[in-house]
């Protein structure tokens, strides 16, 4: 009975698969192809259509050894340096948050829990270009704060300084990312059955080995997949890196990327404001090569691949 | 399906006798919390009391309004083009999520609960997919919009229909998320009604989606909040005033125009995040389901 079904739902199937099929082959498959194609001609916005020429590995060469290997490293550098600060970073906020919210003895926790995942509910969009006033380096709140509780006595240069605004990328990366976190960890916290944590209590363990023997390896099973594919999104995480600081400072060496730039907003100037489509689909590759990596070793650890058959 | 969101919580009729250290530990909590909750909350008082300020800079220090003014908001809606980007946005989010929800169902349905050809193959190409962002293929988006008048009679600049024909083809995760939950729905509803006699068609509908009402929620909410944040493309494609987002707009407003429109700004922030806001604590109960199945399969 199985084998018959098998061939006739194959048609039925195609129709119930065909307007995914069509609309992922033409809006995400034919535009990756054509970006490929692109990485090895001399395409740019400026240049004729009848002089667009095959020029083989030349981009991807300027990219890592030419005038661009001056962006492309230092961008690189950062980019990975940002995506870890803010992946681990919100990680643990996030767990130490529902650590402290999993306490049956604070009775209002409750009402802590609903005002701490407000940064995720907010549209991204717009809580981070909120925050690019608010971290203003003359006016903003942030520094009025600071100087009115009595931190700082100058203003701190949050926008305009390379380590300051390194700094404040990661800490809004961080506030917009820990609510997810927290949340996932309150859930894998409140799956812990409550029975490990008493014949620890009967053996005599202090509390940081409860912690580190019981509560991080149960969480960690949940949490790593997660870490990974917020790793992967945090690499590529257009809105954090450009909404705030455009990518500034300028870096005084190269017009093409600031300190704050990461490969995707150095990706998003080359294609809009320089034209240079071929430089911008080289890189692409190479960030596709990269996630397609990082995303490899996500599917292994959460198993989906065996999920496929 | 789901065994790591498990409820163990228990309600204990009788009170429990907190020791004094275990209530030494809640207070100490309690204090980290509130410094946790003052860092949340910090920024968005900040925000609602400049949308409440009379002026238009930043110039004053104080972190609370002398005054309490909605002239920003009057100001906002009268003099700039907000509820144009509202608008825009609002076609532009509706129209994706329901597109989205329109593909992703029939596709999920099909890996789920038909058998066919290359089904395993074509589940792999979904995992492959989905971990490219589409925005990464900008340059030959760019190159196609720009010239698609020479081949077709449609503009591909200052076009929302464009955009959001680009934001419907990322579909894959979706398909994917949504192809775990049906695999939850037991096969024996399904062949109790096929010898029945339903037709594949009727399953689907009277069966299959009634059961995936939650989901279905879930993918038009995500779908529609992706779409709302949505600036890659918006602002590479987007330059006539009349089709601008949310997003965009509102960039151009506050981008290097601090101390003139700060607080306006505000006050349109404000009204652009509390809608979404409640939104989604409304439908929290379904994301934080939604988003776990997603990566983890109890």
């Amino acid at each position: 009975m199985k084998a018959v079904k098998q061939k006739t739902e194959t048609g039925k199937a195609l129709r119930y698969l065909a307007p995914a099929m069509i609309t992922i082959i033409i809006f995400t498959i034919l535009p990756i192809a054509y970006t490929v194609w692109m990485a090895f001609t001399n395409k740019t916005l400026f240049i004729q259509s009848d002089q667009v020429e095959m020029v083989g590995f030349a981009n991807f060469i300027e990219v890592i050894r030419g005038p661009f290997k001056e962006v492309f490293f230092p961008v690189f550098g950062w980019t990975i340096i940002f995506a870890i600060i803010s992946t681990l970073g919100s990680f643990f906020v996030g767990l130490f948050a529902a650590m402290l919210l999993n306490n049956p003895n604070i009775k209002e926790r409750g009402v802590y829990k609903a005002i701490l995942i407000i940064p995720w509910a907010l549209p991204v969009a717009v809580a981070i270009l909120s925050w690019q006033g608010l971290l203003n380096g003359s006016y903003g709140a942030i520094n009025n704060l600071l100087f009115n509780i009595g931190i700082i006595s100058d203003p701190i240069p949050w926008l305009t300084d390379a380590t300051w605004a390194r700094i404040a990328l990661c800490f809004v990366n961080i506030w917009l990312g820990f609510p997810y976190m927290m949340n996932i960890c309150l859930g894998a916290l409140a799956a812990i059955p409550e029975t490990y944590y008493e014949a620890a209590d009967v053996d005599g363990a202090s509390a940081l080995t409860k912690f580190v023997k019981i509560t991080l390896p149960s969480i960690a099973q949940t949490a790593y997949p997660l870490i990974i594919s917020s790793f992967a999104f945090n690499f590529n995480n257009f809105g954090s890196a450009y909404l705030i600081t455009s990518g500034g400072p300028a870096r005084p060496n190269t017009q093409y990327a600031g300190f704050t730039d990461i490969l995707a907003s150095v990706n998003y100037k080359l294609s809009t404001v320089n034209g240079k489509y071929n430089i911008a689909a080289a890189i692409s590759i190479l960030i596709f090569i990269l996630l397609a990596f990082i995303s490899y070793y996500q599917m292994k650890l959460s198993g989906q691949f065996e999920e496929v058959d | 399906m789901q065994t790591t969101v498990n409820n163990t919580e228990q309600v204990y009729k009788y009170e429990e006798k907190i020791s004094p250290k275990e209530r030494r530990v809640a207070w100490l909590s309690r204090i980290v919390l509130w410094i946790f909750v003052a860092i949340v909350i910090f920024p968005m008082f900040a925000i609602v009391s400049a949308s409440l300020t009379e002026g238009t800079g930043f110039a004053t220090t104080n972190l609370l309004p002398k005054s309490v003014t909605f002239d920003n908001y009057i100001n906002v809606i009268k003099d700039t083009d907000f509820l144009v980007w509202v608008k825009n946005s609002l076609i532009l989010c509706i129209s994706v999520s329901v597109i989205q929800v329109a593909i992703t169902m029939p596709a999920a349905f099909a890996f789920s609960k038909l058998r066919f050809f290359m089904r395993s193959k074509g589940l792999m190409s979904l995992l492959i997919l989905q971990m490219f962002p589409t925005t990464m293929a900008l340059p030959a988006i760019l190159t196609v919009c720009i010239n698609l008048r020479d081949f077709i009679p449609v503009n591909g600049t200052d076009n929302i229909f464009v955009i959001i024909l680009l934001l419907c083809g990322g579909s894959a995760y979706n398909i994917w998320l949504m192809k775990g939950y049906m695999d939850g729905i037991p096969q024996e509803l399904t062949e109790a009604a096929y010898v029945d006699g339903a037709t594949t068609m009727q399953v689907f509908i009277k069966i299959i989606l009634p059961l995936m009402r939650n989901m279905i929620l879930v993918i038009f909410l995500f779908s529609f909040i992706n779409a709302y944040s949505e600036f890659i493309f918006s602002s590479a494609l987007l330059k006539n005033p009349e089709v601008q987002t949310v997003a965009t707009g509102m960039r151009s407003f506050i981008k290097d125009k601090f101390s003139a429109n700060w607080t306006q700004y505000s006050a349109a922030a404000v009204m652009a995040s509390v809608p979404v806001v409640l939104l989604f604590m409304g439908l929290q109960k379904f994301i934080a389901t939604g988003l776990t199945a997603g990566s983890v399969k109890g």
